[in-house]
Formats: C-alpha cells, structure tokens, sequence
C-alpha cells in the first residue's frame, strides 16, 4: 500500500469520516458518484468497487454491464460543505472494465490517453480555465424567463451584494479543498461571475473543473439564489464560456516560448495553434456540446465564430495573449470556444490531440487577425482563410462524424456513443416551436 | 635465456603465431626492436594471442623518444617483456596508451594485488590534485590539466586490470567488480573536478552519485555506460539552493568524464534512469525521490534499483537513498498489481530480446547476456520478498543463491553460470582490442583468432571458438525452461539428497507470476503428469518444463494445462505420442499454443486424439483440396453397404479437417480467406458423401433403376466458399425425372433422397452435425424443399422477387448430375444478372429491406456495433454492398458474376464502379468480422456473431488475431474503426447517400 493509501485511510479514522463520495464522470460531463463506507474503501483501493454501468450514460455496451469504479487516492478531498465532524470525503475514480484494464468509454481514462500520447512525444499539458456563470433569483420552472441577482456590469463592485459575499465563500470554499482560484470578478451580463482557477496539469484542472460545478452549485443554494453554467441563458446578454489558456512543456521549459520570435512563441507553439484552427470545426461539437452552446458561439460579441487567431484579439477563437517580459514559462494560447457545460475531459483531450497533431504535421500558421473579426465582411473572412465554426450543433455533428481526429481522440466507443446521444438532443430541438416563431409567425400568418 | 640471438627463422615465427612474416621481419630489423631483442628472447611472444599486434604495438612504443628506460628494463627482464606482449596481443588500446606513455609500463605490478581497489579512490583523487582526506575534496590546476591527469591515472589502473586479467587469470566476475570499483573511483574524482568548477558553493551541497545498472551491481564491463542517479541535500533547509548547485556539480561531473581530451575520453555516464527519463531533473532530493517513487514509479523502474549502490561523492546520504530505495522494491506491504508487474516486465524481457536474432549479438540474442541478467533479477524479484538470501546484486551471486535456495537446480545454475561466463568473458575479450563499447562477436577470423588465443584455445582457435560458443548459447537458449519452469516440477517431484526443493509456497508464487491463475489446480496437475517411475511419467519431467514455457504464453495456462493432462491421459500409453512430442518440439510447442488458446479445437482432438499427428508436419496443416476430399467421401460411402454407417464416416472425415482447419488457423498457418475456403470445401464434401449414400440408399445400387437425377446447389455462404465454422449449409435441391417412374413417384423419390441427406447428417452421434438449411428456396418456409428443374423454371420465370435474385448471385452446383448443373445455371443467370441492370424500384426495394434488416434481424438487447455480422460495417454491409454492383451490372461485366464477396468488389473496382480506397476499406473490414467471427468460435467452442464483451474470451480472440497480450482494448477500437470506415462507404455506395 502506497504512502497516499495510507494517508487517506488514516485521514478517514482521524476525521470521522462517514462516507466517501467515490466521483466519476458520464460521457456527457455529468458528475456522478457512488457512496461507500470507510470499512468498504480498502477493499476498494485493491479491487475497485463494482456498479452496473448499463445505467450510466454511455459508459458500456449492454454486453459488458459489470464496470468498476477505483478511486484515485491522489484526490481525497474532505467535503467541507457537509458538516464538519461527521464528515464526507470524495475521490475520483478510474472506470475499469471487469479485467482491471482501462475502460475505454471512461472520460477521464480518454484525457489520460490524450496526455499519455504529449507524454511520449516529450510534452505535458497545461491548463488554466476561466469560468462563467450566471447566478439567478430562483429555479427554474418550465415557462419562467431567468432573473439573474443583480444589474450590475463588467468588475463593478457591488457594495454588500449576493454576489460579492458568494464569490467570497466559494473561493473559501474551494481553496480549502486544495482548488487555488487564481482571480474572480463579476463579469459583463447581469447576474453573471467569472472565477479563474490557477494552471495545473490538464487531468487535476478537469478534476478540479467538475468539484469547482458542484461547489457553485452548493453555495448558491446557501446564499439562496441559483448558479447556471449554461452557455447562453438570456438572448441579448453575453453568453458564459470557459476560456481556457493551454500550454505545453517539456520538463521545466515553457515549449511554447521562444526568445525573440514574435510573440516570443517557439515553432512548437505556432504548429500546436495551426493545429487548433484546422480541426476546430471538427472538435467544436465536444467543446461546445449543446443546442445552446451556439447560441452563444453565433451571438457575436466575444464569443468567437471563426477559426483564426489573433494577438490580444478577443473575438478571434485564439488569443496569444500579451507577453510578460522574463516570464518565459509564462507563454500560453488562449482557446475562446469553450463553455462552462463542456465535458472538461473530453473538451481538452479534443484540443491537446489537435495541438500534438499540429505539431505533428509540422503545420504553418497563417496570418493572424488583428481586427474584430465580426466586423470583417464574409468575402475579407474567406480571403483570410477563416474557417467558420459550426452555426448549430447538428451542423457541428456533421462535421464531427467525418474527424479522424477526433475518433482517435475519444476513442471509437465514446466517440460513436457522443454522435449519437447528441443527434437525438439535435432532432428533439429541430421539433420544438419556439417562442420566437410564436412571437414573428402568428400575429403575420 | 638473455643474449645476443640470430634473426628467427620463418619456422618459428609461426610456431608463435605470427602471420605476416614478411611484415614481422621487418619490424623486428627496426632499431629500437632491434636493440631490444638483441638481447631478449623472441619466445616472449609466446603467449601474446596476436603476435602480429604485440610486435606492432611494441615497436611504436620503443621507437619514442621516452622509451630509452623502458627498453633497458625490459632487456633485463624477460618476465616484464612477455607479460606487456601477452597485453599488448589483446589490446590495441593499451598500446596506444603505453606509446603516449612508454615507461609507465614499469608502474605496473607483476604480482597479483587483491587489495589493489581499496587504493583507487586516494589514487584518482591525488591525480586531479585533490585531498582524499578531505571531507569534499576539491581538484586543483587547471581544468586541463585535470582532465588528462584523471584519464592518464584511469588508463594506468586500466592497464594493471587488463594485465591481471590476461596474465593472471583472473575470474570475469573478479575483472568486472574490479571494473566497477575503478569507476567509483573516476566519479569521485570527477566530482573533485567538478567542486573545483562550480567553486566554492559546491562546499554547501551535499552530493551524492548513485550508480545503478552494470556498475551499481558491480558487474561493469571494460566499456559501458556507467548508470548513475544524483541525490542532493542541504546543510541548510534551502533545498533549492542545493539542487542548483547539484545540477551543476552533476553536470560538470559528466562532463569531466565524457569529455574528450588528447588523452582520450573514458566512458559515457548515462543519467537516464532518473524519474521521468530524459525529461525529468536531473538532481533531486532524497525526499523528491521518495515522492516520485511513492506516486509514480512503474514497476520496471524499481527493478533498475534492484541494484542501486552509493558509488561516489556523500557516502551515507547515498547509502540512505539505498535503503530507502531497497525498502521500496521489497517493501512487505508490497505493490498493489505486484504480480501483474512481475509479468508484463516477463513481456517486457521476451520482447526485448526477441526479434534481435542478429546472429552474432552476446547481449541482445535469446539466451544472451542481457537476458540472463533479466530474467535472474526477475527470479530475484519473485522469491526475494519473501527470501531475503536472493537480495543480491550481482549476477554471479545472485545465480548461486538462487541455487543453493533451490528456486533452480543446482546442475542448471552451474550451466547458466559457466555459459555467462563464457559469454561475458567472449564480450570483455571484443572490447579491451579497441575500449569500444561492442556487443557483437566479430566474423573475421584475424578478429577471432585474436580472441579464441586469449581464451587459451591453441588448435584451430577458430573453430573451436565457434563450437564453444554454439554449445553455450544452445545451453543459454533453454534459459527459460531451466530457470523459471524446471523448478516447478522439483516442488512435485522427489529429489536427490543435496538438491533443495522448491517449496510449493514459492511453486504457487512463481506460477501465478506466469500467468497461471490458479496454482493449486496447476500443482496437482504437475503432480499428476510426472509422478512415479514409469517411462511415461520419466518423459513427462523432460518434456513439461519447456510445455509450461509455452502454456504460460498462451491466453489461458490453466486451461492449457488441464488439457494437456486430459490429452495425455488419453493417449499416455500410446507409444508414439510422447516421443512424438519429446522428439520434435514444433508438435509440442503447436500443441501447447493449441490447448492454451482454443476450446474448439481442444474438443475436436478430444475426440481423436490421434490427430495430434497432424501437428507433425506442416504440410499436413495445409487445408485439403476439395476435389481430394470429394473423392474420399466418395470411396467411404462405396466401402459401407448401410447408409448411416457410411455418412457417420464421413462425418468422423469432416471432423478431421475440421481439426487441420481450426490447428492451422490457430496456429496462424491459415489466413481468413484459406480457413473459409477450407471449411467450404469440406461442407461440400460432406454434402457429396451424404447424397451418394441417400441415393443409393432411396433408389438402389443400380443407375438405371433410378427414377430421378439429382443435383445440390449450394447457396449463401457455402456458394460463396466463404463458409465460418459454425455455419449452416444453404442449400437448394433440384431433381429432374429420368422417365424410369410417374412424376409423381419421381417427386416421391427426389422427397426422400433431400430428406435422407438432412437426416444422415445431423443423426446423433460423436462428430458435429452438419446442419443443412433449405429456407432460401422458391416460397421459403411454405415451399416443397425440392422441386424439378421445370418447377424452379416455371416459379422463377413467374413469381421471382428482388430478394431471391440476389440471394441467387451466390448459387453454385455443389454436387450431383452435371448436365442438371449446367441447365440450373443458365436458368437462373438472366434472372440474377438482368439485361441493363436492376430497375429503379428494385434498388429502392432492396435497399429498404436491407434497412428494415438492420433494426429487425438484430437480437435484443444487443449493442448492433458489436455484431460484427448484421452490425454496421459489418459482414452483410459488405456483402450487400457487392451483391447490388453485381444486380446492377453483372450483365455487361463478366468479372462481377462471381459468388464470393471479394472477387467481385475487385471486379467493381477493376471497371471503376467502386474507387479503389473504398473497396479496400469494405474488404478490411469483411475479413476483421470474419476473423472475430471465427476466433469466437474457436476460443469458447460456441457460435457468436457478437464481439466478445467478456474479457477473458476478449482477451483470447485478441491472442488469435496477434495482438499482444493486454492490447484487447486496441483490438476493440481496431474492429470499431474498420467498421466505421466500412460503414461509411456502404452510406456512400450502397444506400446512394451523399
């Protein structure tokens, strides 16, 4: 038994610890969780725990239902919402299939593989998200219009408001579960809060990303009001997205910086972008995986809808963002397209297998955007070379289903199972009449 | 005998092994060779194993200026002279060194000095300037000078080395601790090199050199990298400062030792075996290494601290990381996954040396030097948690302790260890010509000649020298058996006195690391086979450890064992089944490979062990022809006056081939295609015999009595010849009246003889059934199972549907009249091939009923991706795809009327129909499904179209497709990813979307 093992059996005694919340992940980027109790954890560092992963969504085929859950004690986490001596814990498992291998269709074995193949091409993969939510007055119930908390705009500080004492305790909150926020403010729509979390590697940020879900949540309902990630809640507000700044090194070198190149960005990190602008129509239907995802992604503004790249250009899909002088490990690219309801796993597996690929080509990159890109005509655009994003999910799936990268990304089996659990949600969107139609149509027709 | 002597004659140059007598006569008429032999012997040539070089070596040395003392001591002591030849006829090396250095020769000690390493660490250090007394000694002068004075002090105590080893004899395992004792010493002193460097803030670091590999286990070779890791720690509680100052120390540590200079470089100091390789640090703490080892650290990595040793700098820092590392790699709580480790390292072994059959490679060849020493520390590994005796680095040790626990045999161990010995001292003998870091035997003979004269072999050195080496390499190759699975049987088996005895404790521990799950089961089997003093049981002991080498590489071990009891059982007392497989080790080794992967054909050999013979050669592997097998068929049924008699013969014939079949495939001797075509084939065959026997049983022995010819069409599949083990045979019967009877009678006769061969060949009995389906015939189910000739004309002219001229595309004559075969075929080509195409609402209707196949004719509940026959990309996407091109323009291209699947997607793609990346991605993924397909049937014995979801059948239908063992994922993904490229151009191609 390894020393961690150990710590966390003995934390478990120590803390009074009455059950432990073993954490998973759906393809779809829903936590899910198992509880057990201290006597069954050992058993469970050995062996893994056994469930019916039938009932998971898209974990396995019917054939192979018996799955197994194996915490990774490196993520013990005392819960610290739930009372504080009798406590709860948290880990969060490797899914195996019933011969201890990897399962494939588990969404944090397809990040490690992701990792596994920048690892033998010399690389790790860093990752720094910039979360947005909106905080609204109530739950919903079908038929309301959100309301979100307050009117407030872009870093104002709102004296003695909801949202400054809820941003407040949550980074107290996710701080004292080893979750360093880096920055938070309140962001441009009302209602709505960005939290940046400090870079780690990719595996602990996608780990850190779903706990950080689930804390919001909690402390929401403790201030009374609700936490949303959806990507797009109110048509004429900004949408939120997780802006996510990537970087890859080789041992302790930044492999994206290179003194005096412009941009200081080395020729690893010029190919990782051209990489990211070639397949990113093809991955976008995993980083942005639902009907309203591109509502938000179409809705001008920030949010990016073109596949080019821009220095310190914030409607452009790619930002180098400016250059810190004697901060080479500092040197990073911000990807745009993200949203807060993304399956983090899957989302950075997709965009570091594009990266590696690019590099792996050796791909060039074209020129860049300085201009708001939204104010480009369409012809200046395909002068340019810009590739659109995807303008809906179902064209998103289409061009998903043709991506050789992204199968060799998720794997065949999450990869088949994403097309179509998605397609469906796309058909039963396509279905429904919308207030919009009902507002333009009838009064005319 | 000094004085003045008279040139040598050209005899007794050659008595002393010289070859180039005309360059050695000039040679010795140079002045200063001269000068010495005047009054020197030339016999001091004697023992120099190339006199050639010796004598070339030597008069370069003279002939410099410095040389002048050494001659005049050298023509005083003859002993000296022949001792440098003997040097000087191994080493180039040496020469060069002694030609830059000539009277350092008279340094070197005659006499043997054990105590000599205990000196080297004072010696190098003075020679770089530094104290030795100094708690971190500091070199001095510059940085030069340094450099050449710690290679010259190296080469010096190089030098007395090689001379005891080549004068003295010195054991190999004496020279290579020697070896690595010396290189301490050069790290220590390149440490002092690099403290003066990196200056005084060196003082504030403790630095510690670990050597790992070949020098941490004190088995170094002349050259070789030198293996190390770097500890570092602070006085202070600054560690960053310390590892600052580390990093630089380490690299200017290397630096000093790798750097070439005039007087040469010493050797590489490989730092690779660090955390994270390449990329990770290259100094650490002892407590950062303690976090890595306990967080990350993969079990192979533990097996390179196997023999780390504190070699140079902070001797007690570096023995704490010692023990801190032993503690790691013995730890009693242990690893989890231990025994899973244990195993894929075993992979990691066989794959790293196998493939590398370069014929003259001493390391990387099976049974070479690097797979001694892995599979010994593997051993070690096993038994050492719980014995602490085996805890020992080096090889030699470790070799006798294993012994003397009886983890091996005590005659093995000595054979082992002379043929390392042997193969070491060939390696050390290839390096110390040039100190080039070589692992190859060279193949010339001058090179040869050289080596085999140092190992003492005077007549035709040569040869011999290949002879001993073939004989110890064939001792190594059996490396595995002897080491690993010998043993096994002595934990069952009664012993001489003397011999220790594998407890069954370490018997079960060594088996599970095999691969064999269950240990108990196992030993008794062991027992059961080898027990008492028969001459069977005898043959067992010799045969089973090296079958247990080949079980425990199959999917399966325990049920390869088991088997292979069951079969022994069976035919034990058989005279030639033992000796067969005692006397060929291919027949043992298939055997093996056979029982441990494939119930199926397992249970065919079951029921005829006689069989095993098959395995003999593999000639008789090969499938039959169809036309051998038809004719056999024919004979049995003609030898046997009673109809069942005869088909059960028959039936016992198809269970034979099924056996080649199934053995070849196994094997991998047969591909898909030739284990389709095989099985096709036979199922012909059989349908052949059992006609024959129907009609003579129904209408008589005599032709002309017969009131009907008769003919079996084969359809589906069988038409195809693309026929899996577990198939049905899709058959139409037709007959046609000979006017000998009323067509009533007739129909009755033709009634009886299709309902004969259906009933002789699925009667109960020993041998599979062969099930014949009739349900692709004119009105399906409703319909008469056979019709005249007339009839089928009449019902197809009139009533055809699309679905029956497709399914006619694959209707071949099987067996029966050849004039009926004729008719049936031009009946049915207009219908199957039509004039211009099919129409329009024919594609539409038939790629409907394809769609509504797809979501109805798939079993609940089962995931249609992993049905690899209605799944998409599947068997019939394929088929369907292939079988509308031949609908559509079977009638103007001739290649495309074909009944199997393959020859017709190729004719579609020879006339441009389908683009040639297309076709292949539809043909890669029939063959993946038909292989899956079979190897289910194979690996369990039971028919499945659906991919195996279990993992341990996974895991053998991943063995029979060659994947290695732990990749069934890869196979999964594979078969999905050929199926989704399949599946895409039968949207393409077949259902016309864009």
């Amino acid at each position: 038994m390894d020393k961690q093992t150990e710590f966390v059996l003995r934390t478990i005694e120590e803390r009074d610890i009455r059950f432990i919340r073993l954490w998973f992940t759906d393809v779809l980027g829903t936590l899910k969780s198992v509880a057990v109790a201290p006597a069954e954890l050992e058993g469970a560092f050995d062996e893994g725990i056994g469930f019916d992963g039938s009932a998971i969504e898209g974990l396995t085929r019917v054939s192979e239902a018996d799955m197994i859950v194996k915490p990774d004690p490196a993520t013990f986490q005392i819960l610290p919402w739930r009372g504080e001596s009798r406590g709860t814990a948290r880990m969060f498992c490797d899914i195996l299939a019933p011969d201890g291998t990897p399962a494939y269709a588990d969404p944090r074995n397809v990040l490690k593989r992701a990792l596994s193949r920048a690892a033998d091409m010399g690389f790790t993969f860093y990752t720094h998200p910039e979360i947005e939510f909106f905080l609204l007055k109530s739950e919903h119930n079908p038929g309301d219009q959100p309301e979100p908390i307050d009117r407030y705009g872009y870093f104002d500080n709102a004296p003695h408001g909801i949202a400054h004492d809820f941003r407040r305790s949550t980074i107290t909150m996710l701080e004292s579960m080893g979750i360093s926020v880096e920055f938070s403010h309140h962001e441009a729509a009302p209602g709505q809060q960005e939290i940046d979390l400090r870079y780690a590697d990719a595996l602990t940020t996608a780990d850190n990303i779903m706990t950080f879900r689930l804390v919001v949540k909690e402390m929401a309902i403790e201030h009374g009001v609700v936490a949303s990630f959806m990507p797009k809640p109110f048509s004429e507000h900004a949408g939120s997205g997780m802006h996510t700044h990537v970087s890859l090194f080789e041992g302790d070198r930044n492999a994206f910086y290179e003194a005096g190149a412009e941009y200081q960005m080395s020729k690893v990190g010029r190919s990782f972008i051209a990489g990211l602008l070639k397949y990113a129509p093809e991955f976008t239907a995993v980083t942005n995986q639902w009907v309203n995802s591109y509502k938000r992604l179409t809705g001008g503004g920030e949010a990016p809808a073109w596949a080019c790249w821009g220095h310190n250009n914030r409607s452009a899909l790619i930002r180098i963002p400016m250059y810190k002088p004697h901060k080479g490990g500092s040197t990073r690219v911000e990807i745009r397209s993200l949203d807060p309801a993304c399956n983090p796993y899957l989302a950075y597996a997709v965009v570091l297998s594009a990266g590696l690929q690019g590099i792996e080509d050796g791909l060039e990159l074209t020129m860049g955007a300085e201009d708001d890109v939204w104010s480009l005509t369409e012809a200046e655009r395909r002068a340019m070379g810009m590739q659109p994003l995807p303008h809906s999910l179902g064209h998103a799936l289409d061009e998903m289903a043709g991506s050789e990268l992204v199968a060799d990304a998720l794997g065949e089996h999450v990869f088949d199972f994403f097309l179509r659990n998605k397609s469906a949600e796309w058909e039963d969107y396509r279905a429904q009449v919308t207030q919009f139609e009902l507002d333009k149509y009838l009064p005319i027709l | 005998m000094p004085g003045p002597h008279s040139a040598p004659s050209a005899g007794e140059l050659i008595r002393l092994g010289f070859s180039d007598l005309s360059r050695t006569r000039g040679l010795l008429n140079e002045p200063a060779v001269s000068e010495l032999f005047e009054s020197a012997d030339i016999v001091a040539f004697a023992d120099a194993a190339d006199p050639d070089i010796a004598l070339l070596g030597l008069s370069n040395i003279v002939a410099q200026d410095e040389a002048k003392p050494l001659v005049d001591a050298l023509s005083q002591d003859a002993q000296s002279l022949q001792r440098l030849l003997t040097v000087l006829g191994v080493s180039n090396a040496m020469a060069e060194y002694l030609t830059r250095h000539p009277t350092r020769w008279l340094s070197i000690s005659p006499d043997l000095e054990p105590d000599a390493p205990q000196r080297y660490r004072a010696l190098l250090l003075q020679s770089v300037g530094a104290d030795p007394q100094a708690r971190a000694p500091v070199a001095a002068g510059s940085a030069e000078e340094q450099l050449a004075d710690l290679r010259i002090a190296y080469r010096q105590e190089l030098l007395q080395i090689v001379n005891d080893d080549i004068n003295h004899g010195v054991s190999v395992e004496r020279t290579a601790q020697t070896l690595a004792l010396l290189a301490d010493a050069v790290l220590e002193a390149a440490l002092a090199i690099a403290r003066h460097s990196v200056g005084p803030e060196a003082q504030d670091c403790r630095f510690s050199v670990i050597a790992l590999g070949k020098c941490g286990a004190l088995e170094l070779n002349y050259i070789s990298d030198v293996d190390v890791v770097f500890v570092v720690e602070s006085d202070s509680e600054d560690d960053t400062a310390a590892i600052r100052v580390g990093t630089k120390l380490a690299t200017a540590l290397m630096r000093a030792c790798m750097a070439s200079t005039p007087e040469g470089t010493i050797w590489e100091v490989d730092p690779a075996l660090r955390p994270e390789g390449k990329s990770g640090a290259l100094v650490r703490t002892l407590q950062s290494y303690i976090g890595y080892y306990e967080r990350w650290a993969e079990t192979w990595e533990f097996q390179a601290q196997l023999k780390a040793r504190a070699a140079a700098g902070d001797l007690e820092l570096g023995q704490r990381y010692v023990e801190t590392m032993q503690a790691f790699v013995w730890g009693a709580a242990g690893r989890e996954n231990f025994v899973e480790d244990v195993q894929a390292m075993r992979r990691r072994v066989e794959r790293s040396i196998s493939g590398k059959k370069a014929d003259r490679e001493l390391k990387l060849a099976p049974g070479g030097l690097r797979d001694v020493e892995f599979s010994v520390q593997l051993l070690q590994l096993v038994h050492g948690r719980h014995d602490e005796k085996l805890r020992t680095a080096p090889t030699f040790a470790a070799l006798r302790e294993l012994a003397n626990q009886g983890y091996i045999g005590l005659q093995d161990a000595d054979e082992l260890a002379s043929a390392y010995d042997f193969l070491r001292t060939l390696e050390h003998r290839v390096q110390v010509y040039k100190l080039k870091r070589t692992h190859t035997l060279p193949s010339d003979d001058t090179n040869l000649r050289r080596i085999a004269r140092s190992m003492g072999m005077r007549i035709d050195p040569v040869a011999e020298l290949e002879k001993q080496w073939r004989n110890h390499a064939r001792d190594a190759r059996r490396l595995h058996e002897k080491l690993f699975y010998r043993p096994l049987l002595n934990a069952v088996a009664r012993l001489g006195a003397g011999e220790a005895k594998l407890s069954p404790a370490a018997a079960g521990q060594r088996l599970l690391a095999l691969g064999f799950t269950d240990p108990d089961s196992a030993l008794r089997h062991l027992e059961a086979l080898t027990s008492g003093i028969s001459r069977r049981a005898a043959i067992q002991r010799t045969l089973l450890p090296v079958m247990l080498e080949w079980f425990s590489r199959s999917p399966d071990p325990d049920a390869a064992l088991l088997n292979f009891r069951k079969v022994s059982e069976e035919l034990g007392l058989t005279p030639w089944y033992l000796r067969l497989l005692r006397d060929q080790s291919a027949v043992a080794e298939r055997l093996a490979d056979l029982l441990g992967s494939s119930q199926y054909a397992t249970g065919l050999l079951m029921h005829d062990p006689q069989a095993v013979g098959i395995l003999a050669d593999t000639y008789e592997l090969e499938p039959r022809s169809r036309m051998s097998l038809e004719a056999e068929a024919l004979t049995i049924v003609d030898r046997h006056d009673s109809p069942t008699t005869a088909v059960s013969a028959v039936r016992g014939l198809r269970r034979r081939e099924l056996f080649r079949i199934s053995a070849a495939n196994v094997l991998r001797l047969a591909d898909a295609e030739e284990v389709a075509q095989g099985l096709s084939d036979v199922a012909s065959a059989t349908l052949a015999g059992a006609l024959h026997a129907s009609v003579k049983s129904v209408t008589g022995q005599y032709e002309e009595d017969r009131g009907v010819r008769f003919l079996v069409v084969a359809m589906g599949r069988l038409g195809g010849a693309e026929l899996g083990y577990s198939s049905d045979a899709d058959v139409l019967f037709v007959y046609e009246p000979t006017g000998v009877l009323s067509d009533s009678e007739s129909a009755q006769q033709a009634q009886k003889i299709a309902s004969e061969i259906r009933r002789l060949l699925t009667l109960p009995g020993p041998d599979p059934i062969l099930e014949v389906d009739t349900s692709l015939r004119p009105e399906g189910r409703n319909g008469p199972i056979v019709r005249s000739l007339d009839s089928y004309r009449a019902y197809y002219e009139k009533w055809a549907s699309g679905w029956e001229a497709q399914a006619l595309l694959r209707a071949v004559p099987a067996c029966g009249d050849h004039q009926m075969a004729r008719a049936f075929t031009e009946m049915i080509d207009p219908l199957r091939y039509p004039e211009g195409g099919i129409t329009h609402d024919h594609l539409i209707e038939i790629r409907r009923l394809k769609a509504r196949m797809e979501s109805e004719r798939l079993p609940r509940g089962v995931d249609p991706r992993s049905h690899v026959k209605m799944g998409p990309g599947g068997l019939s996407d394929v088929e369907w795809t292939a079988q509308l091109l031949q609908l559509q323009h079977g009638y103007n291209i001739p290649g495309l009327r074909t009944a199997p699947t393959f020859p017709a997607l190729r004719a579609a793609r020879d006339a441009d129909l389908i683009a040639g990346e297309d076709a292949e991605m539809l043909m890669e993924a029939w063959l993946f499904a038909t292989r899956i397909r079979n190897a289910n049937m194979l690996v369990t014995g039971r028919a499945d179209d659906v991919f195996p979801g279990r993992t341990k059948r996974l895991a053998g239908v991943a063995h029979l497709l060659g994947y290695d063992e732990g990749e069934s994922q890869v196979l999964v993904e594979d078969y999905r990813k050929a199926a989704r490229h399949a599946r895409a151009v039968v949207d393409r191609v077949f259902y016309g979307f864009e």
